[in-house]
């Protein structure tokens, strides 16, 4: 009989493999490596739809949802992808334009008519907070958008301690620093909320914006109704 | 940490939480059974070889008996070479010291390509977990030698067992064995004479 | 296109020496520094003193397990983002998906001994190699081959016998996996009778050629805020 030492315990505990439960809620989103031109469909000579930057207006890392994916004729792998748009718009763009993927399991409500946001993960609803909106004249887009950043540069009373930067374009000047683009940020007039008050942002209570930014991923989904 | 059991052992280790049966790096692991030696690897491998000697001449036989076919085939011819091959080299580690090698019987388990492939999962993986077993015994020479084995067995399981259509890898991490446990699960396969 | 392996190029922007930690306990400055040349630090670093210190035991075998956690996030990610975007298929899908739950598992193993110590998880751009099944199987093969050979390179240097006891244990399961995808992409399951480690520098310079562990942040360019 082999006079050998039994074996030593692990110092690591290694449990059971880890399946992946389906995920009905996963969304993938990538930023753009570079400016890039989305196109109708997945092929280099498809007319082009909407010119992205790799830039937002704020200046931060331009992104896109992923929607699907195809191949070309020649094997290039294009990107169904969900764009900066008025209501809602998807485009294809070249798998190369893209860099990493990132997934949310979140997904943001905004009902005009109720007035309320609302943060859903995993199809559950984990935060409520009353909005002001655009007012008549100048109104909150509804549409498929998305959050394309979170800012604390802009920390001026009138924006709040945070702001999201949205793909929704505006048909109309937004309050949004660079114009034209759906913020979501909070307010120096809270009392105004909730209400039809501004030129198309999404506005929020101090403490409610703060209270969401802990919650809300970049790359969320965002549906205003 | 709320949804794992705390034992009386993981409270007495401290500190970070763990499931059950991790080592936290707070209190440092700093077992040694007993102390690696060059007379300890010398053991260990006298007993990496007996298995060695009994792989390579367990797919010799089978080989011979001529009831493998396509890819069964191969992995026999390619397997026992690398049965062979490892054999030499711990041969050639041990000097004068090297036991021969002994006869073993494997009576007609060869005759059936099925019998075959099942008794080469069961060689194959109660080498690799002896292998595993005493590995951390051995000086960091001797272990940095015999882990180009250790994979390498580890890549013939798991090709048998996919041809037979078994699952190549059915755990996240592989179970050690005692070169005791090793040793009674090769004498009930009868081989050893 | 997407991209292949790109195997001339450097770690350009030290993401990975940062992921993978510091080498021998020097950092990627010192590397361009020059200040290992000449090389006295680094003998002394590498070399295994009877009677090490219990701290810097601990230091050192918490630098390896990191080095494993930073490679087991690689592939845990990779499987795990092949298997979100649906593009595998039978046999290797079941490949895909059984080989993710192990990484996974391994990743919790590891940050749960580590703790507060556990490197944080790198983001990756995969570029297309989760995205096809050549890509996939190509990547699949390298990233197994690759992590056989650098727990066989740190195994003699854990001094700890149970965090080595565990460390040779995910060893032999990635030699499982190596066979495996090697076999579903039509290559021998096993090169030969002997597999060769691969140092900790080298296998960090194996990882940076792919570009697949990339910065989130950039000092010089907009801010990131994802």
């Amino acid at each position: 009989m082999p006079d050998i030492p039994a074996p030593a315990r692990g110092g690591l505990a290694i449990g059971a493999p880890e399946p992946l439960r389906a995920d009905p809620h996963a969304v993938q989103w990538a930023p753009l490596r570079r400016a890039a031109v989305a196109r109708a469909a997945p092929s280099a000579h498809a007319r082009a739809v909407a010119r992205l930057g790799s830039r937002t207006p704020e200046n931060t890392t331009n992104l896109v949802l992923v929607l699907g994916r195809a191949r070309d004729p020649h094997g290039g792998l294009w990107i169904r992808a969900r764009l900066p748009a008025r209501r809602a718009q998807t485009g294809w763009l070249p798998r190369s334009a893209l860099g990493g993927y990132e997934e949310v399991h979140t997904r943001l409500v905004v009902d005009r008519a109720r007035l309320t946001l609302t943060l859903l993960r995993n199809g559950r609803a984990v935060f409520r907070a009353p909005v002001g909106i655009g007012r008549a004249a100048t109104p909150t887009p509804a549409g498929a958008f998305y959050v394309r950043d979170r800012l604390t540069r802009y920390a001026s009373p009138f924006y709040g301690p945070v702001a999201f930067g949205t793909s929704a374009q505006s048909a109309t000047l937004t309050d949004w620093p660079a114009g034209g683009y759906v913020g979501i940020h909070g307010t120096d007039q809270p009392g105004l909320v909730p209400g039809r008050i501004s030129h198309g942002c999404i506005r929020l209570r101090n403490a409610d914006i703060a209270r969401l930014a802990r919650l809300l991923p970049v790359g969320t989904p965002l549906e205003i109704r | 940490m709320s949804d794992r059991q705390l034992t009386r052992a993981s409270l007495m280790r401290g500190g970070a939480a763990l499931a059950a049966g991790g080592v936290a790096l707070a209190t440092w692991p700093l077992t040694t059974a007993s102390a690696p030696s060059a007379k300890q690897d010398a053991e260990i491998l006298r007993f990496a070889l007996t298995v060695e000697d009994l792989q390579a001449a367990f797919y010799a036989d089978a080989i011979k008996r001529a009831a493998l076919k396509g890819e069964l085939l191969e992995f026999a011819q390619t397997v026992g070479g690398h049965e062979r091959a490892h054999a030499a080299h711990i041969r050639d580690l041990l000097g004068a010291s090297a036991p021969k090698p002994r006869r073993f019987d494997f009576a007609d388990t060869n005759a059936d390509a099925k019998r075959f492939g099942a008794t080469a999962i069961q060689i194959e993986e109660v080498g690799l977990a002896a292998y595993n077993g005493a590995a951390t015994s051995l000086t960091s020479e001797a272990l940095a030698d015999a882990s180009r084995i250790v994979s390498v067995e580890a890549r013939h399981v798991s090709w048998i067992r996919d041809i037979v259509g078994e699952t190549p890898a059915p755990r996240a991490a592989d179970r050690p064995i005692s070169a005791k446990e090793a040793q009674a699960a090769l004498a009930r396969t009868g081989f050893l004479r | 296109m997407e991209r292949d392996l790109r195997l001339d190029d450097i770690d350009r922007d030290g993401a990975i020496a940062d992921a993978l930690g510091t080498m021998h306990g020097h950092t990627r400055a010192d590397l361009l520094r020059g200040a290992l040349v000449g090389g006295g630090a680094l003998l002394a670093a590498c070399a295994a003193p009877a009677s090490a210190s219990a701290a810097s035991s601990r230091a050192r075998d918490a630098s390896i397990l990191n080095f494993a956690l930073t490679l087991e996030e690689l592939q845990a990610a990779f499987y795990t983002e092949v298997e979100r975007n649906r593009v595998l298929r039978g046999e290797l899908k079941r490949q895909a998906d059984t080989v993710g739950g192990h990484e996974r598992a391994h990743v919790r193993a590891f940050r749960d001994v580590l703790g507060s110590k556990a490197i944080k998880r790198p983001h990756f751009d995969f570029g297309g190699a989760t995205e096809g099944s050549d890509a996939f199987r190509r990547t699949a093969v390298a990233f197994e081959d690759l992590a056989v050979a650098a727990y066989k390179g740190q195994a003699p240097h854990i001094r700890s016998r149970a965090y080595l006891a565990s460390a040779l244990a995910i060893h032999s399961v990635e030699a499982r996996h190596a066979a495996w995808i090697r076999r579903l992409a039509g290559k021998p399951p096993v090169a030969g009778p002997f597999d060769e480690p691969v140092s900790r520098p080298a296998a960090t310079r194996i990882v940076a050629r792919t570009h697949f562990v990339v910065r989130r942040t950039s000092r010089k360019g907009p801010r990131f805020t994802g």
